[in-house]
């Protein structure tokens, strides 16, 4: 308690000493760095997972193979949330005579919960919801499959439908390959013609929508009792697996800029206690020698720092609450029509590590203030005592590794982090040693001015190499956020290319395929693509049946009761590298199959192992001779299993074309498919563009929360050049007795600063570089990132001379400084 | 040596009724009230009186340091008081060395470098030979590489004399020159600085309380809460 008072009556006395009000600021700053891009990244996840939302149709779910029992849809009902109910299975559908199998969905007049169902009827394009009892809407596919238009009738399960509408995209969870054209009709159609009966091949899905957290519990309320049989919970997250990989880089940038926003805050506050230790070194050693005993000095220390930490994380807090609310405001439009309420957690968390950072950082100073003796109130020099080795300053390093781990929630991201940050400092403190070293040889010959930027630079010793390498930290983090990492969104963009593929075919036949390829190269497609497909199951493993074995890895049953594609080539595929086995080329001695890394682990493969296929009336027996891994992000035409050409070419197969057909030849593309009645189209614009707005939204929610580490990293620059200002001051005012001008001290601080930012900049270049090209590779697996050498190069130099400004700028007072100063000065 | 040129020369130095005032806490404070002498060249002049009478502030404004609130300072001519600070440096830089009382030297800087800061504000390229000169003349070459904290008190001292005269300055300010040192190193210190003011005709203005200090300059004069108590006679100089 005493102490206490006595800490807050030291904090209001020394309040005017700039130490402590750049503590105190820095940790401002560090939460509200922390906050306000925990909080905006937070709620910019949040958003996207509500996009996610969008496109499986509500925020979460469970799918069954039969109804699902009551309790699920009374849980919901009891936690607020909005319900719907629908169906998909396999129908016929006959009109003029003709039959075509159809996808069809039946829902309730609730669906979609979230996102959209975009219809297309007489009135125009327009937002909607599932048809009525008597009505369907049939997409573009089973239209012209089925010779119809809107208006006329359909036969689907028994009933006379009429075409409200044609169905243009709805929510479906970026299924991309529905085989075959869809239909979507009423729910209580489809049970009064019992298409929904027991025994029927339909999967039911129950959705929910609501607020965050009702979902959340509704979520763990449904996963706390075992499932029905063969039922599966519907997540956004799972929405997808390409859109999945898109939300898990995105949040990987997300916490990379707060990360490096929060070491950032710690440089400050390392600097800031250090100069404060400085200060009240005198004091200490006056208290120890008055016979104040060591517990008691550190504890007014620690109380003290408390005592500023408290009302400034306090502040900080509010501040980052605010300016986030602010940002989101301004930003929202990137998520107009998804209410995201603000998220508090993230803010108490940024206080939490606001103020471990200031107690890690800022700690192992004021903890050597305890070994001042007290014979140093004769001796300045006493306290002064340089220890070849602290184990406290471990303590800031622990921290700032536990905060990577904590904000990277991976530790292959953390450890990169970790080492290219040593690595900097380490490289920046060789290059400023090395310059100062240089400094001593150059210097007698060089002109006035730099002469004497150099010498105060090795004056400084300690502090210089202190400050090259603060300064490198801060620009590799802002030359990361600022030049790497959109440069790595730009890579990620050019993997969807503008002539990506946007259009599929199946089912075309040996004898189609010249004249099919003839007459779409004629409308203008390119890229054409074709690949063999044959339809099969695996029935042994080594001769053992598949149902007799026993696998850890419960999505091999599933795969094993499945029907699979399957295809050949005697080239390796591209976006395929094979990582085990030898790929067996055109003919092979013997049947082999290649399969990918997540077959292998499921089924526990080995090189060697015989696989048995059921190809149509035959089978196949193929050694698997490779292991595949295959790039699922890209968007060619991929499988899991290719066997080689010389032993599969026999088995009865079908055709998958693939090609890039510009926008606005889907009309004559339809008439096309009119001619070949048999095939299957498959239109993936709408999809390509849904996943670039995903990549274009996230990477403005990038560019967003990128301005404010932005903007933290340059404050911290500036406290971090206010390190050295009394030292300055003291050296400025001994230079103007001596009779400098202003003009002089002004062109030594500029090579000085200019120096300094030009090693700060160049290691901060090499870093960042590196370390882009490291995350490329190990954490986004972007292929071919290449660091962008000039702009860094370029952003080396700029910041050489903004740090040579801000040095100016905050030497503008020194350079003022009375020279009676020196007269008073002990 | 020829008779002293100073005896009928104007004054190097010449304060008029120099006051000056700061705003403090308690409203204004007068440090200094009416205060006028003069000096001439090759004097050595002593300032003297109590802990806080005014001593370092009279010297600040002699040296122009600072600017007196009323009245003029004539240093070889110029008024300071009409020139800009910068102008004063100029006029520091060419005229003017100083010497204080805790050396204020710069840690990071050897000795030799220390005492080449003046001449490598003119820029002159011969600055570490005149250097080498200056620590010579002050008994310190063997010293010349050593670093601050490597040096006593008193080498620190001579090391601060050199870089004052380095330049060739006419005067020669010293403040409280040997409050920190004991009194034989202190004792050195000062033959050093009269030595200066003998052999080179440097003017020497120099703020002590020391008394036995005091007697060996040629004036002196004593201040008392800002005001002159009285100036000592002219005595003349005893080889
Ligand atoms: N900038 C200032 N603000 C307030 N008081 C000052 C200032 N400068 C000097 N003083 C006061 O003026 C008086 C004379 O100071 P000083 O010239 O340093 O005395 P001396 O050198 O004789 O000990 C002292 O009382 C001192 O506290
Ligand atoms: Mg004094």
């Amino acid at each position: 308690m005493r102490l206490l008072r006595l800490s807050l009556r030291t904090l209001r006395r020394e309040w005017h000493l700039p130490e402590l009000r750049t503590l105190g600021a820095s940790l401002v700053l560090a939460v509200v760095a922390l906050g306000v891009v925990a909080t905006l990244a937070t709620r910019i996840e949040r958003g996207m997972l509500a996009s996610a939302a969008e496109l499986i149709g509500g925020d979460a779910g469970l799918s069954a193979p039969q109804r699902l029992p009551d309790h699920y849809a009374e849980a919901a009902r009891r936690h607020d949330l909005a319900i719907s109910r629908s169906a998909v299975f396999p129908s016929v559908a006959f009109a003029h005579g003709q039959s075509q199998l159809l996808d069809v969905q039946a829902s309730d007049g609730a669906y979609p919960l979230r996102g959209t169902l975009q219809l297309r009827d007489a009135r125009g394009d327009r937002a909607g919801r599932a048809p009525a009892a008597g009505q369907v809407y049939l997409d573009h596919r089973a239209l012209v499959a089925l010779g119809l238009k809107l208006g006329e009738r359909v036969q689907l399960g028994g009933r006379d439908l009429v075409i409200a509408s044609e169905l243009l995209r709805q929510p479906d969870g970026g299924e991309l390959f529905a085989l075959a054209p869809r239909a979507m009709m009423s729910i209580a159609d489809a049970e009064q013609a019992g298409l929904l009966s027991v025994g029927s091949r339909a999967r039911h899905q129950l959705l929910v929508a609501g607020d965050a957290g009702d979902v959340r519990r509704w979520r763990e309320e449904a996963a706390a009792a075992p499932l029905p049989q063969g039922a599966q919970p519907i997540s956004p997250e799972q929405a997808q697996e390409r859109m999945r990989s898109s939300f898990d880089r995105a949040s990987a940038f997300l916490r990379l800029t707060a990360l490096l926003s929060a070491l950032l805050a710690g440089v400050a506050i390392a600097l800031a206690a250090q100069r404060y230790a400085r200060r009240k070194t005198n004091e200490v050693a006056l208290l120890r020698a008055l016979g104040t005993p060591r517990r008691q000095v550190l504890g007014l220390l620690l109380g003290t720092l408390v005592a500023l930490a408290l009302p400034a994380v306090a502040l900080g807090a509010g501040l980052a609450l605010l300016l986030a609310q602010g940002a989101w405001l301004l930003a929202s439009q990137l998520f107009s029509s998804i209410p995201t309420p603000m998220p508090l957690l993230p803010v108490g968390a940024a206080a939490a590590m606001g103020t471990a950072v200031l107690l890690g950082f800022a700690l192992p100073p004021l903890a050597r203030l305890g070994e001042v003796p007290p014979v140093a109130v004769f001796r300045a020099s006493m306290a002064r005592r340089v220890r070849r080795f602290d184990a406290l300053y471990l303590l800031p390093a622990t921290v700032a590794l536990a905060l990577i781990w904590s904000q990277s929630g991976s530790l292959q991201l953390a450890g990169i982090l970790a080492v290219s940050l040593a690595g900097v400092a380490a490289l920046a403190a060789l290059l400023a040693a090395a310059l100062l070293w240089l400094a001593r040889r150059v210097a007698p010959g060089a002109h006035p001015a730099l002469r004497l930027g150099l010498a105060a630079l090795a004056r400084r010793r300690g502090m210089s190499l202190l400050q090259a390498t603060a300064l490198s930290l801060g620009l590799v983090a802002l030359l990361l956020l600022a030049i790497v990492a959109p440069a790595l969104l730009d890579g990620w963009r050019r993997e969807l290319p503008a002539d990506t593929p946007n259009w599929f075919v199946l089912n075309l036949q040996d004898d189609q395929r010249v004249d099919f390829s003839r007459a779409v190269a004629g409308l203008g497609a390119r890229e054409l693509n074709m690949l063999p497909l044959a339809v099969g199951k695996l029935t042994a493993i080594n001769g053992r049946p598949i149902d007799a074995l026993q696998f850890q890895d419960e999505r091999a049953k599933d795969w094993a009761d499945r029907q699979l594609r399957i295809s050949w080539a005697g080239a390796l595929p591209p976006s395929n590298k094979v990582v085990a086995g030898r790929w067996a080329g055109e003919r092979p001695a013997e049947a082999e199959v290649s399969v990918d890394t997540m077959w292998r682990d499921m089924f526990a493969l080995k090189l060697g192992d015989t696989l048995h296929f059921d190809i149509g009336e035959g089978g196949l027996d193929a050694r698997v001779g490779s292991v595949r891994q295959v790039d699922w992000r890209s968007f060619r035409v991929n499988f899991f299993l290719l066997l080689d050409p010389a032993h599969a070419a026999q088995l009865p197969h079908t055709w998958i074309a693939s090609f890039y057909l510009p926008r606005g030849h889907a009309d004559a593309l339809a008439r096309l498919a009119r001619d070949y009645a048999n095939l299957s189209l498959i239109d993936v614009d709408a999809l390509l563009d849904q996943i670039r707005a995903i990549v274009d939204r996230v990477g403005n929610a990038v560019r967003w929360v990128l301005g404010f580490s932005l903007l933290a990293g340059a404050l911290v620059l500036a406290a971090a050049l206010a390190a050295s200002a009394a030292e300055r001051r003291h050296e400025a005012a001994l230079l103007r007795t001596l009779g400098a001008r202003r003009g002089q001290l002004r062109l030594a601080a500029a090579c000085e600063f200019a120096l300094l930012g030009l090693v700060a900049g160049l290691t901060a270049a090499l870093g960042a570089g590196g370390a882009g090209w490291w995350l490329a590779r190990t954490v986004f697996r972007i292929e071919g990132f290449v660091p962008p050498v000039l702009p860094l190069l370029g952003a080396a130099l700029a910041a050489a001379v903004v740090v040579m400004l801000l040095g100016l700028a905050g030497t503008r007072r020194v350079v003022r400084t009375p020279p009676m100063q020196l007269l008073r000065a002990s | 040596m020829n008779a002293p040129s100073h005896l009928n020369a104007e004054p190097i130095l010449d304060a008029r009724d120099v006051s000056k005032s700061v705003r403090g806490p308690e409203g204004q404070l007068d440090i200094l009230r009416g205060v006028s002498l003069a000096v001439r060249e090759g004097e050595s002049f002593a300032i003297v009186g109590a802990s806080g009478s005014g001593k370092t502030t009279l010297l600040g404004l002699l040296a122009g340091l600072d600017t007196p609130s009323a009245g003029s300072v004539r240093l070889d001519g110029h008024a300071l008081e009409a020139l800009d600070e910068e102008a004063r440096a100029d006029v520091r830089r060419r005229l003017v060395g100083f010497v204080f009382q805790s050396f204020h030297l710069l840690p990071a800087l050897r000795a030799e470098e220390n005492v080449m800061l003046p001449l490598e504000l003119e820029g002159r390229s011969d600055a570490r030979e005149r250097a080498r000169a200056a620590l010579d003349a002050v008994g310190l070459t063997p010293r010349r590489r050593h670093y601050p904290a490597q040096l006593s008190g008193g080498e620190q001292q001579r090391v601060a004399i050199a870089r004052a005269f380095v330049h060739g300055p006419r005067l020669l300010f010293a403040d409280e020159p040997t409050g920190n040192l004991d009194q034989r190193t202190g004792q050195h210190v000062a033959d050093l600085l009269f030595a200066l003011n003998r052999d080179r005709q440097t003017t020497l203005v120099l703020v002590t309380h020391d008394p036995k200090l005091a007697a060996r300059c040629t004036r002196q004069v004593e201040l008392q809460q800002g005001s002159v108590l009285r100036t000592g006679a002219e005595r003349a100089v005893s080889a």
